[in-house]
């Protein structure tokens, strides 16, 4: 009797728990958080634009919004840009301020609680696709300019595309519990122990270029892993790669110039050549940023605390630049390479007539599994910086799984002194 | 304005930045010699020197050969190497339909330059970025090989 009695009793705490819990998370999933008294100084734009439509254009660019809501050689901001996830296809919403379909009856509030809280205009959670987990950190003012530009542009009639999603993920409440457990609604907070330039870059990683939501590994509630910061992560079949300042694992060997080369055009000789969604970081946010918060990113990114996730590029490697011709009978991977490859990067991987062919030392070739290289091998990639636009064709239909398996595998080999592993199956999944 | 130096030539050109090298060539100077092939740099039929460096004209910004020697086919002939790769070219006979030709003699002129006896695999690797669809790279490989050594290797037909 006395075992049933405590055993009623623990249900009943449990279930209370949950009530409470649930309760807490609905009645919470609103409100977007105190702004605590002391907004950053550093607001987002350089203190030297002050108009605020130009100021809201370099917060969006800093903030990368066209990424998601911009499809590519689309209308700017209408949104449709679909996300293929493990529990359906999400399609980013318009937000052109268009009364019927975009944002445009939305009131300053309603838009600074949707960055800050993560709900639409009606209160609805949205899904953390958008990220609001890092836009939580953005200055009210700032929010304000973004939204100020957003509403000067031409305003675009589009729908919203419904989403595909699985149960239970196609039930918006149930991201109010998510939000509860993993949903920081605070704002960024300057650390005084650190310099102007830092606590700059710390503001553009975080609450407006959110690179973690990329670079940091997620737990299995898709929360980031805060604890591993930037440690590396694979998205979409892409690596979103360590970026921490571990010397052997993420950027803590590259030079300044390096990194501000790397950020602002997309290319650093013998570290990597971006392409993918960082491309399209690049394209779209990176290459606008004035050269002091570049600086200060790099400040910022110099601090990241050491992970080892991810394969390990050791700095003395780097910069060994492969041998010109293997002896013996070329195998099927080098004959391709020098067939369709060696065109635009020459047989000793120098690259002809532009830095971004080159590819001894890069990332994506000393990367064991070679994810990033079979992607631009299958998918091609293109570069958009200042006046310069940089190609490369996709070879996917040109060529079969294990085609790709064996040029992959010879790149990695040849160029990134690793042993390339891919077998014809990993190359069918990639497609 | 635009400065381009072209076969030892200054010319100057009112174009975007962003243009091509090979449009600014054919379309805006008149050397038509260099060919479009496919745009992409796959081809190499657009293969020009750049200070003696052969890139894919299709491909390069125009912005990218300021302040540099630009050579094409029409001025390749001035070089000693270029002459007698051409010399060579006539010899064999080389050509079939022709339109990849001023792009062989280009990268072949670069690979001697560099590598005045070029082996078999350095030739393999010099040219392997320029395809002929009528499948003259035998006559190709024998022409490099005449052009280097002055001997003749396959049956000429010019004196």
């Amino acid at each position: 009797m006395k075992i049933g009695r405590l055993i009623g009793v623990l249900v009943i705490l449990v279930l209370l728990g949950v009530l409470g819990f649930g309760a807490y998370a609905l009645i919470t999933v609103r409100n977007g958080g105190e702004d605590q008294a002391l907004q950053p100084a550093s607001a987002g734009a350089p203190a030297s634009i002050t108009d605020t439509l130009a100021r809201g254009e370099y917060l969006a660019r800093a903030a990368d919004c066209a990424a998601c809501h911009t499809v590519p050689g689309g209308q700017p901001y209408a949104g449709g840009v679909a996300f293929k996830l493990p529990m359906g296809t999400l399609y980013s919403s318009n937000i052109t301020a268009d009364k019927e379909t975009g944002i445009g009856s939305w009131s300053d509030d309603d838009f600074v609680r949707a960055l800050h809280a993560g709900v639409n205009k009606q209160g609805r959670p949205l899904y953390p696709a958008f990220p609001y987990t890092s836009y939580t950190a953005l200055s009210r003012e700032d929010i304000l300019a973004i939204k100020a530009y957003l509403f000067s542009l031409p305003t675009v009639h589009a729908p919203a595309r419904s989403n595909d999603l699985s149960f239970p993920y196609n039930h918006r409440w149930a991201i109010s519990f998510w939000n509860a457990l993993f949903l920081k609604k605070q704002r960024f907070v300057q650390d005084q122990g650190k310099s102007a330039a830092w606590n700059r870059g710390a503001y553009l990683a975080t609450a407006l270029g959110h690179c973690s939501e990329c670079h940091t590994p997620r737990n299995r509630a898709f929360a980031l892993k805060t604890d591993e910061n930037l440690g590396g992560a694979e998205l979409q079949g892409w690596m979103a790669y360590n970026i921490t300042s571990d010397k052997d694992h993420g950027i803590g060997a590259w030079s300044d110039q390096e990194l501000t080369d790397y950020l602002t055009k997309g290319h650093a000789a013998g570290r990597g050549t971006a392409s993918g969604p960082m491309g399209e970081v690049i394209e779209n946010s990176l290459q606008y940023l004035t050269s002091e918060d570049i600086s200060a990113l790099v400040a910022y990114l110099r601090e990241v605390k050491p992970q080892q996730g991810g394969a390990a590029v050791p700095a003395m490697a780097a910069a060994a630049a492969p041998s010109g011709s293997a002896n013996g009978t070329p195998g099927l991977g080098e004959q391709l390479f020098v067939g369709a490859c060696a065109g635009c990067h020459l047989d000793n991987g120098q690259g002809r007539q532009t830095d971004y062919a080159s590819l001894a030392g890069l990332r994506s070739v000393r990367d064991p599994h070679a994810t990033n290289l079979t992607q631009v091998i299958l998918h091609g990639s293109q570069l958009r910086v200042g006046a310069q636009h940089v190609f490369m064709p996709s070879f996917g239909r040109a060529y079969s799984d294990a085609e790709i398996a064996a040029l992959s595998n010879y790149v990695v080999n040849h160029f990134g002194g690793q042993q390339g592993a891919l077998s014809v199956d990993d190359v069918a999944k990639r497609r | 304005m635009i400065v381009l130096s072209i076969n030892g030539q200054d010319s100057q050109v009112e174009v975007p930045e962003d243009m091509p090298l090979l449009w600014v060539l054919r379309d805006v100077i008149g050397l038509t010699g260099t060919k479009f092939g496919c745009g992409i740099a796959q081809c190499g039929a657009c293969t020009v020197h750049l200070d003696g460096q052969p890139v894919r004209s299709c491909v390069l910004p125009v912005s990218g050969a300021i302040n540099k020697k630009i050579t094409t086919i029409e001025g390749i002939g001035a070089t000693d190497i270029g002459k007698r790769m051409q010399q060579a070219w006539l010899g064999i006979e080389v050509a079939q339909c022709g339109y990849c030709q001023s792009g062989q003699i280009m990268s072949a002129t670069a690979l001697l330059a560099q590598t005045p006896q070029p082996t078999d695999t350095d030739i393999d690797r010099a040219m392997s970025g320029n395809l002929c669809r009528c499948g003259t790279y035998v006559r190709i490989r024998a022409a490099i090989k005449q052009a280097a050594t002055g001997q003749i290797t396959l049956p000429q037909t010019i004196a």
